[in-house]
């Protein structure tokens, strides 16, 4: 707002009261998984080690091996991201650039889809998964996590194709493309920026997601980082300071992420992907 | 040679409830530049991309040669075409834009280096190959459209606007360079425009669109001694020609103007033209000077004769101001006589 | 048909993953309702019509699931939309820059990974030594646990608060600028300016984030489920997607009810559908669909 309220300075400190408890819990994090012992965001032992004993010890209590794990998240929200671009950019170029009966109807439904809470169709979901006989595959919820996003890519994705410039693809067809290869090779390298922000809300959606896998996998060997994470929380002894380990060892790729994608996300993330 | 006839026959277009092109008959002789010149929005991108497959004709036929091409795939009907914004792709180098189409066809590599090079060279291009587009001037993207269009050397070439998008001295230049071009290679080419002077200038024949049809397919030389229609008259030629409307009775009549007429034309309502530059001072009909506009060595003079406004040129060394009375002559043999419709109305053997 | 074999090719992985795990499961759902499937039943269940509605009218916990279900949407709803709203506004008051970086700071907790967020509110709400709210308040006590609901309603919120910071914040960017000079020239204060001409101008967004969260917050359980599994006790803090979720797919008390689950289910999935056509309804959608310029495929 082009208003600068004189004191201003004291609405900063009002979101900085506010904005503490975020602050309070990232350091809390932090602190807890670096130290032996903390007393609330005070360390008292050493800068210890013992937090992160679930990197070096191959399984803590029958657990998979943190790696394993890993290998799986990466599995998962890498196939995701892929998936979910790929489909999406697909069916958006089809609807924004082709012409073909009942398109506005197919682009009303995903905008329709879009609004839809699809965390209700768990139940159903989990029914057909076990029918396909992909229930308790990585495979079964990477297709399921890309799908349930799949109408937000669409549609963001859409946006995208919508400006690209026709006398463009005019000129690729006239050169002697086909719609396939004008797609590869002009269309898809010029949404870059809806790529990548799509691509990065994919992969931070996916590296996070615990439901779907929580419901769709049960062997350990499919387990991903927040399975991992989650199957400490039970326990009646909590052991914070390994938790903390394993949850700060789990988010640094996304302080990663957040930090490369940021710029593409905000677009996004107000256009409505999450409640 | 590589030109083919082209022949568009009786093309319609329907845009929803919008008929852009209402039945266009047009065919077009081996390596001859036609340009298409028309007001905004009458149709001539239309027609162009309807002949490079972009659009679906609504009804009618497009044959190269003698072959019927319009149910081909855009890539099947080996055209060039060079767009207004010139469409380059912004991701490629200008090297690889020029390369685009040879690479769909599967060129060897070597065998693309070796045209693009050879076509960027004859389009004076060859020092910005690696650069992107957006770096390169207005120019030397339209040159690069050009290149594009040409290094597949397709049986057509159609240029839709090539020029309106650059400044005023490199647009003479290039308008002389693509003439050349088109010669040397003996493409079959089109050239939209809405700039009259490229039309005139660039082509062998010239096609006057109006909304949705052709009104005259003729040599520049021809549009403008015979004008087919009030349309066309009042379209080519700067300034444009003096139309006014009235009866013919003998002479022609027209609201406080009478003027003579040679003997044997029809009666009836019409219009009668007269070039600016064809009006002589020698004559009867009392003007009054209005504006006078110095455009270099003569002026253009805008009069008020019995209520009609209308331009001439002044005659060299003659000396006008506004307010000056003139006493007009519209010399009978140039006169232009136009029926009801506007249709041009032969003139009778003089 | 080859005439649109292109765009068939280009909508075709989307649309059968589409129609594998959206409009089959929407079927599945309310099939799923009409019979006894369960644990026990699972490989042939038999249809029993409506008796798992009728279970369900009948069950003595439903009410207070009910009762949950509001409470939860309504406090987090307010929290959310009142939050963001003031988010939206404090940052956009102060200078662009530090604007930007509270808005981050508020994509945190959405970006985290849900299970790491829930962590750290548990380690946050611990006994001491971990717990801070245990040391500040000096009661040493498990916090989620005496205070459940609070819990909730906060961790939900702070994930909730930043979809209205941005819709909003988007908003007053784009109110245009002569509106506030205007404003000023008429010697209106801030607060007046933002009471006269910011908020009534936020109306339509309001309306939208509210109904939009609505609906996810009516389906979504993954933080109660975190937080505390719908406890502490019986049914405390359950909410209707919890609980339909759990009938069906978590070994509550042994037996996975998952046709009554489906039942359940079937009121969130026929609410998601009937609010999707509504939004569908009121956009703008018109612009949305110009023709496309290229007429071959
Ligand atoms: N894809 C389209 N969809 C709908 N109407 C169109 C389309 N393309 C052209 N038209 C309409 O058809 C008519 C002819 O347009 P066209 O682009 O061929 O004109 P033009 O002669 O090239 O004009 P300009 O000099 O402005 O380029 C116009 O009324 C235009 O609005
Ligand atoms: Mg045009």
């Amino acid at each position: 707002m082009p208003l600068l309220p004189q004191r201003w300075r004291l609405l900063l400190v009002l979101l900085l009261v506010i904005g503490l408890p975020i602050a309070t819990g990232l350091i809390w994090l932090l602190l807890t998984a670096l130290f032996d012992r903390v007393h609330g965001l005070i360390p008292q032992g050493d800068f210890g080690s013992e937090n992160w004993r679930f990197l070096w010890q191959g399984s803590v209590s029958g657990r998979p091996s943190i790696w394993v794990a890993l290998l799986n998240s990466v599995m998962f929200a890498g196939a995701v991201a892929v998936i979910e671009v790929l489909v999406s950019a697909m069916a958006a170029y089809a609807i924004s650039r082709m012409r073909f009966p009942l398109r506005s109807m197919y682009l009303r439904f995903a905008l329709m889809l879009h609004a839809f809470p699809a965390i209700s169709l768990i139940i159903a979901i989990f029914y057909i998964l076990r029918i396909l006989g992909l229930f308790d595959t990585l495979i079964g919820v990477i297709l399921v996590k890309a799908s349930l996003e799949l109408p937000l890519g669409i549609w963001l994705m859409k946006g995208f194709f919508d400006h690209l410039s026709w006398e463009m693809e005019m000129a690729a067809l006239v050169d002697g493309a086909s719609r396939w290869t004008l797609f590869w090779r002009i269309a898809l390298p010029l949404v870059r920026p809806g790529i990548l922000a799509l691509g990065t809300f994919a992969l931070l959606s996916a590296w996070g997601e615990f439901i779907l896998p929580f419901t769709l996998i049960v062997s350990g060997k499919s387990w991903t980082l927040a399975l991992y994470l989650q199957s400490f929380m039970g326990e009646s002894f909590i052991d914070f300071g390994l938790m903390a380990g394993v949850g700060l060892f789990y988010v640094l790729p996304v302080v990663l992420f957040f930090l490369l994608g940021q710029r593409y996300l905000l677009n996004i993330y107000s256009g409505g992907a999450k409640g | 040679m590589t030109g083919v006839t082209v022949r568009l026959e009786g093309l319609v277009k329907h845009f929803g409830r919008v008929q852009a092109l209402k039945g266009i008959d047009l065919t077009l002789t081996p390596g001859e530049l036609v340009a298409f010149l028309g007001p905004s929005g009458c149709g001539k991108t239309t027609t162009l991309l309807l002949i490079a497959g972009i659009y679906k004709a609504t009804a009618g036929q497009i044959f190269f040669d003698d072959r019927r091409i319009d149910h081909l795939h855009p890539r099947d009907r080996d055209i060039g075409m060079v767009f207004q914004s010139y469409a380059l792709y912004p991701h490629l180098t200008m090297f690889e834009n020029i390369a685009f189409p040879l690479r769909l066809q599967r060129v060897p590599k070597a065998e693309v280096k070796r045209k693009v090079e050879q076509t960027a060279e004859l389009l004076g291009i060859s020092e910005q190959l690696l650069r992107r587009p957006a770096l390169v001037s207005g120019g030397q993207q339209q040159r690069a459209a050009l290149a594009r269009a040409l290094v597949k050397e397709p049986r057509v070439l159609l240029l839709d606007e090539p020029l309106s998008n650059l400044d005023a001295l490199i647009r003479l230049s290039a308008r002389a360079e693509i003439r050349r071009l088109q010669k040397e290679l003996g493409i079959t080419s089109i050239l939209v425009t809405h700039d009259q002077s490229e039309a005139l200038a660039m082509a062998d024949r010239v096609a006057v669109f109006s909304v949705g049809e052709v009104e005259q397919f003729a040599t520049p030389e021809e549009l403008y001694k015979a004008p087919a229609t009030t349309f066309v008259a009042g379209f080519v030629g700067f300034p444009p020609m003096n139309l006014f409307e009235g009866r013919f009775n003998g002479a022609f009549e027209a609201k406080g103007l009478k003027i003579p007429l040679s003997p044997g034309h029809p009666g009836g309502k019409g219009y009668l033209g007269i070039r600016p530059e064809d009006i002589r001072f020698d004559g009867e009909i009392a003007a009054r000077v209005l504006l006078v506009e110095v455009l270099g060595k003569d002026s253009l003079l805008t009069l008020e004769a019995a209520g009609h406004i209308l331009k001439a040129m002044s005659l060299e060394g003659m000396q006008v101001a506004i307010g000056d009375e003139l006493l007009l002559n519209f010399p009978v043999e140039k006169l232009h006589l136009f029926d009801a419709e506007g249709k041009r109305i032969q003139r009778q053997a003089s | 048909m080859r005439r649109y074999a292109a765009p068939l090719l280009f909508l075709l992985p989307a649309t059968i993953l589409i129609v594998l795990f959206f409009l089959i499961p929407v079927v599945t759902t309310v099939f799923l309702s009409l019979t006894d499937i369960s644990t026990v039943t699972f490989k042939n269940p038999s249809w029993v019509g409506l008796q798992n509605y009728r279970d369900l009218l009948v069950d003595p916990f439903i009410p207070k699931i009910f009762y949950n279900t509001g409470r939860y949407v309504g406090l987090t709803l307010l929290f959310n939309v009142g939050m963001g709203l003031v988010l939206a506004l404090l940052t956009s008051l102060i200078p662009e820059r530090h604007g930007d970086n509270f808005r981050t700071l508020w994509l945190v907790p959405r970006i985290m990974p849900p299970v790491v967020y829930v962590f750290v509110w548990q380690g946050l709400l611990a006994r001491a030594p971990f717990g801070i709210i245990s040391d500040l308040t000096g009661i040493n006590q498990g916090w989620i646990n005496s205070s459940p609901w609070t819990t909730i309603i906060l961790a939900n919120g702070f994930v909730g608060a930043s979809f209205g910071m941005l819709i909003f914040t988007s908003a007053i960017r784009a109110i245009p600028r002569d509106l506030f000079y205007a404003a000023a020239v008429d010697g209106a204060s801030t607060w007046q300016t933002v009471r006269r001409v910011v908020l009534p101008l936020l109306r339509w967004p309001i309306l939208f984030v509210t109904v939009y969260q609505t609906l996810s917050l009516l389906t979504s359980f993954e933080y109660i489920l975190l937080l505390t599994d719908g406890g502490p006790g019986l049914f405390k803090t359950t909410v209707w997607s919890l609980h339909a979720y759990k009938l069906a797919l978590s070994n509550y008390f042994g037996n996975i009810e998952f046709g009554l689950g489906a039942a359940m289910a079937t009121f969130l999935v026929v609410i998601g559908v009937i609010v999707s056509l509504v939004y569908m309804r009121v956009f703008n959608f018109r612009e949305l669909v110009s023709e496309p310029k290229i007429e071959v495929n």
